[in-house]
């Protein structure tokens, strides 16, 4: 016979339901109670965001002088880390920078990164990469990623500074008072033009804090003679007797600054001491200076002329690289005198666990 | 014959099954704290790596007074297969040298002056990696670009020309993973 032992009262029905209503509710507050906890996943993520924030889109600290000039036993004074060459500017990344960050023997992981650019209580561990895509630049800092770990990507474009290759035959010179075994050779800095005639940062070619490269090529045409006897072509042995650099500030007279202590000699991959007394080394064709990020800063400013003047001398008087008669050969934005800076496109990554 | 062998006769049943099911749902709900905010950090990686590709394709390589930039180019001679490559080069390439798996549908928004209607705006899609059926997580990245038609022949597809002056036109790139 049927019962009604397994019915349900009303009353129990309405009270079964408030509280199950107020157990869930409970229920999903648990989940708000514990957000102080954080996930970790959630932290790596936002630490990877910032790092890259601070990468990409600013300077660093020291802006003025830049960090990256600072050298190792300075290195105490950089309080953070950034590649972008100006705020103005974020995603441009600038290469000095770039190769700074990335040296490992100026700074150890993990400690130096985590003080500058990584931040925050915790010891988190990292790895930092930057790839152009034309390969020009692959480098990283920081351990193996794990298989699981917080991450950004920016894309982002690279500075590559600017660089003049001068040829002889364009700058030879001729007449009977250049036919000399002396030879001075000077290029001129303006610092002035260089900084307001281009004032987006991305472009610009700033001597105080860009790296410039000055290669002087084909001077073994400019050594070639004929011997009036015999018709033979001979080639007149030349020496690089000293490079000096001069600065002229506004309503000031020219002085010498300092002289560069050596340089790259055809084409050798290690520098070549010039010695303050001459004679200096042998040249046969070309001389390359690197003047790295920085080079110029304590001795020149925005209103700076400077004149890096090559002293060559020949055995045999000859007509030879020189422009002591004419004008000093600028260093300036026309891209038919000096190889403009460029932008090449590249991802940087940064991976937090 | 019926009988009642099957069935749950009593309450107890009923309210220790929720209870069970409440319990998990505890468990699941403090082991994994899943804020309003976790479903937008993927969806900040993307927007972020989308913008910066954008922007970055709209940054010209070089000062040159004649120098455009390249997302310039592409809307200027319609070249929507390079913006395709380059924009999914730029977005799926790691530092890893791995590559990732994006997706975009591309529109420019562009402002119409003449003829009439005065103060049309029109979309036009420009180019896509895979069709948008609507179920995908996208998100939404924009660049406002310069195109230089003072001299006409600027022609985007299947819309009406641009005006013939210098105008600013908006792209919108809707951006997802597979």
């Amino acid at each position: 016979m049927p019962d009604d032992g397994g019915n349900l009262s009303i009353d129990f029905l309405a009270g079964m339901t408030l509280f199950m209503i107020a157990l869930i509710w409970v229920a999903t507050m648990i989940p708000g109670l514990l957000i102080g906890l954080q996930s970790r996943s959630i932290d790596y993520d936002a630490v990877a965001y910032r790092t890259g924030v601070i990468l990409v889109e600013d300077p660093g600290m020291p802006a003025n002088p830049p960090w990256e000039i600072k050298d190792d036993l300075q290195k105490d004074e950089i309080e953070r880390f950034g590649l972008t060459i100006s705020k103005e500017t974020p995603n441009i990344l600038k290469i000095s920078k770039v190769e700074r960050f990335f040296c490992s023997t100026s700074f150890s992981y993990p400690d130096d990164y985590r003080q500058r650019v990584i931040f925050g209580d915790r010891p988190y561990q990292f790895n930092i990469s930057l790839t152009t895509f034309d390969g020009m630049v692959n480098d990283s800092v920081g351990d193996i990623k794990p298989d699981g770990y917080g991450y950004i990507r920016r894309v982002v474009k690279m500075k590559y500074p600017s660089n003049a290759t001068i040829q002889d035959p364009n700058i030879r010179n001729s007449g009977p008072s250049a036919n000399v075994t002396t030879h001075i050779f000077s290029l001129n800095i303006n610092c002035t033009n260089l900084i307001g005639d281009e004032i987006n940062p991305a472009y610009q070619i700033n001597p105080l804090r860009d790296q410039i490269l000055v290669n002087i090529t084909n001077l073994s045409k400019a050594r070639v003679f004929t011997n009036l006897i015999t018709g033979d072509l001979l080639y007149n042995p030349c020496s690089l007797d000293s490079i000096k650099i001069y600065r002229q500030n506004p309503s000031q007279p020219l002085v010498q600054v300092r002289t560069v202590d050596d340089a790259y000699i055809d084409g050798g991959s290690n520098l070549s001491a010039i010695p303050p007394v001459p004679p200096g080394p042998i040249v046969n064709d070309t001389v390359s200076i690197i003047f790295p990020a920085g080079f110029f800063y304590g001795m020149a400013n925005d209103n700076t002329q400077l004149y890096i003047n090559y002293t060559f001398t020949l055995t045999q008087k000859d007509n030879f690289f020189n422009n002591s008669f004419t004008s000093p050969y600028p260093y300036n934005y026309d891209p038919n005198k000096v190889t403009q800076p460029k932008l090449k496109e590249g991802v940087l990554e940064v991976a937090i666990w | 014959m019926v009988n009642y062998d099957g069935q749950l006769y009593t309450i107890e049943g009923v309210a220790a099954g929720l209870i069970m099911l409440l319990t998990a749902f505890i468990v699941v709900g403090t082991t994994s704290v899943y804020t309003p905010g976790d479903t937008h950090i993927t969806d900040m990686q993307l927007e972020q790596m989308g913008s910066d590709a954008l922007h970055m394709m709209n940054t010209p390589n070089t000062s040159a007074a004649s120098a455009e930039s390249a997302l310039q180019s592409m809307i200027k001679n319609n070249e929507k297969d390079r913006f395709g490559e380059t924009f999914l080069s730029f977005c799926d390439t790691t530092a890893g040298g791995t590559t990732d798996t994006l997706q975009f549908s591309a529109d420019i928004y562009y402002h119409k002056s003449n003829p009439m209607p005065e103060g049309s705006v029109y979309k036009v899609n420009f180019t896509e990696s895979r069709h948008l059926t609507g179920g995908e997580h996208a998100v939404r990245v924009t660049e406002w670009v310069q195109v230089d038609n003072s001299v006409g022949g600027v022609l985007l597809p299947a819309s009406p020309p641009l005006d013939t002056r210098v105008q600013a036109v908006l792209v919108e790139v809707l951006v997802w993973r597979d």
